[in-house]
């Protein structure tokens, strides 16, 4: 269970305050991924890093009893001038698990080769998210936050990463943040819409792609 | 389970401070800061290949450079102390103080990456730091005075406990000044020239690295004598060479001046870190 209660969240601009989270309250269901549509700059990224607990809330609490993965992007985490092995390593460590077992495993999944020794700055944008999520899939969450980066790397691996997915969703379910449709669709069982600091949660998928649709075609 | 349960205690359900949140935040914590460490040293050492060598190469240079001038400028040694020994250990005592100062300054803008794990804090990435910096210098300080000894300069400690609590006051002063710089760097980017430029120059200068403080003129030594590292340089020749006892430096002027600096870093950090954490 991840529940949001109260979170407020504003950013200072040059033009004043900006709201991205008005006193959002939220549950998200056990056992259902979730997908967050939000139109550019709504704070969809904002809002899977207070999930993550990257980022404190203004106010407001984020409660969870399970354990959740750091927001997965391209390299948010890592440290470009370590090596992929290096960086394993370092998960392993912060999240107390067997460094060996998630350097072998990131290594063999991520299937990086020879890079993987290599540092992580030398990497495409698709080597990076294959990485990142590889090691991510080693340390066995409940909740995996992602950010956009899920249509990274070449179909097939794409087609691993949804079949290991697969595999563990029994109990492992995903927040997904983007602004495709596609990807929502692909990957979650409802949708959520943040839109001006109010973020509402459709059980429906197809309705929440619908009032997406509408959104995004409003004048501004 | 018990992994699960350090992961998710900070943000379960239900109020309250119970023993075993305490307990799995610390070894929480723990985890963290050592898997820091270690990362930091990887980063900081490990893409040179001569490594460590280069911490004893920084104050050697230093040391020599001083040595050479003033071995040409005067015969007798300061304050009847060896020469060598009593530049060693100014210079590398007052690294005990600049180095983790400096080092942990950047802590937070260099390490944004890493924060976007929910288990790593902004306390955890200053004082990692730190924590490195203070080791190094350490060893840096042992090694180099054990191969001054073999070099067949005369070191011999007079009290090493003595030597040991100056060495931990100077750290407490340069954490307390790391974790005061490293939390307002973020949101004063120029404070770091500030304090290099403006508080560094003059310190590294006016502590006495290369002369103690009964060798100056009277009316300079009062001014300078506020100076807390002063005191500490004082206090440790002072324990440290049997030839020399300072007549200048406090204890308690010392030990003040370092369990002020760091409670006014920590609480400086507590009051800014959700801010600093957020500026880009």
């Amino acid at each position: 269970m991840i529940r949001l209660r109260n979170v407020c969240k504003r950013y200072r601009t040059q033009a004043g305050y900006r709201v991205v989270l008005d006193d959002v309250n939220l549950e998200f269901p056990v056992g259902k991924s979730v997908g967050i549509l939000g139109l550019n700059g709504a704070g969809k990224s904002t809002l899977i890093r207070i999930i993550g607990d990257a980022e404190p809330p203004d106010s407001g609490q984020v409660l969870c009893d399970q354990r959740v993965s750091w927001p997965l992007g391209y390299a948010g985490g890592f440290q470009g001038n370590l090596t992929a092995r290096e960086n394993a390593r370092f998960v392993a460590r912060i999240y107390g698990e067997s460094t060996r077992y998630v350097e072998e495993f990131t290594r063999e999944f991520s299937e990086l080769g020879e890079y993987f020794d290599e540092p992580l700055k030398s990497y495409s944008a698709g080597m990076q998210g294959r990485f990142a999520f590889s090691v991510s899939l080693a340390c066995n969450f409940e909740y995996y936050l992602v950010d956009e980066a899920l249509e990274t790397g070449d179909a097939r691996y794409r087609e691993k990463f949804r079949m290991a997915f697969e595999e563990r969703r029994a109990n492992a379910s995903v927040i997904l943040v983007s602004h495709n449709e596609q990807t929502i669709r692909r990957n979650c069982d409802m949708a959520a819409i943040l839109h001006e600091g109010s973020l509402v949660l459709y059980e429906d998928l197809k309705e929440a792609l619908h009032e997406y649709n509408i959104l995004q075609n409003q004048p501004r | 389970m018990s992994m699960l349960a350090s992961l998710t205690a900070a943000r379960e359900p239900g109020q309250g401070i119970t023993p075993r949140r305490i307990l799995l935040a610390w070894s929480t914590q723990v985890r963290v800061i050592n898997a820091l460490v270690l990362r930091e040293t990887k980063t900081r050492y490990g893409n040179y290949k001569i490594g460590f060598l280069w911490a004893l190469i920084e104050p050697l240079v230093g040391v020599s450079v001083f040595v050479a001038i003033f071995a040409n400028l005067r015969n007798d040694s300061p304050g009847g102390m060896p020469l060598v020994p009593f530049m060693l250990v100014g210079f590398i005592c007052y690294g005990l103080f600049r180095d983790p100062w400096s080092c942990m300054q950047g802590a937070i803008s260099n390490s944004r990456n890493l924060l976007t794990f929910p288990q790593v804090t902004t306390f955890d990435v200053i004082l990692a730091r730190g924590i490195l910096e203070v080791l190094v210098t350490f060893f840096v300080l042992g090694f180099l005075l054990y191969m001054a000894y073999l070099a067949g300069f005369e070191v011999r400690c007079e009290r090493p406990l003595g030597v040991l609590l100056v060495c931990l006051l100077l750290c407490i002063l340069g954490l307390g000044m790391g974790f005061l710089f490293a939390s307002l760097e973020p949101l004063i980017p120029s404070i770091k020239q500030f304090g290099t430029q403006v508080l560094g120059r003059p310190l590294y200068f006016g502590s006495g690295l290369f002369f103690s403080a009964d060798s100056l003129p009277a009316p300079i030594r009062e001014y300078l004598l506020y100076n807390p590292v002063l005191h500490m340089i004082e206090l440790v020749r002072g324990e440290f060479f049997h030839e020399f006892e300072t007549a200048y430096g406090s204890w308690f002027y010392a030990s003040m001046w370092s369990f002020t600096t760091l409670a006014v870093g920590l609480l400086t950090h507590q009051a800014v870190h959700k801010r600093a954490i957020v500026k880009k």
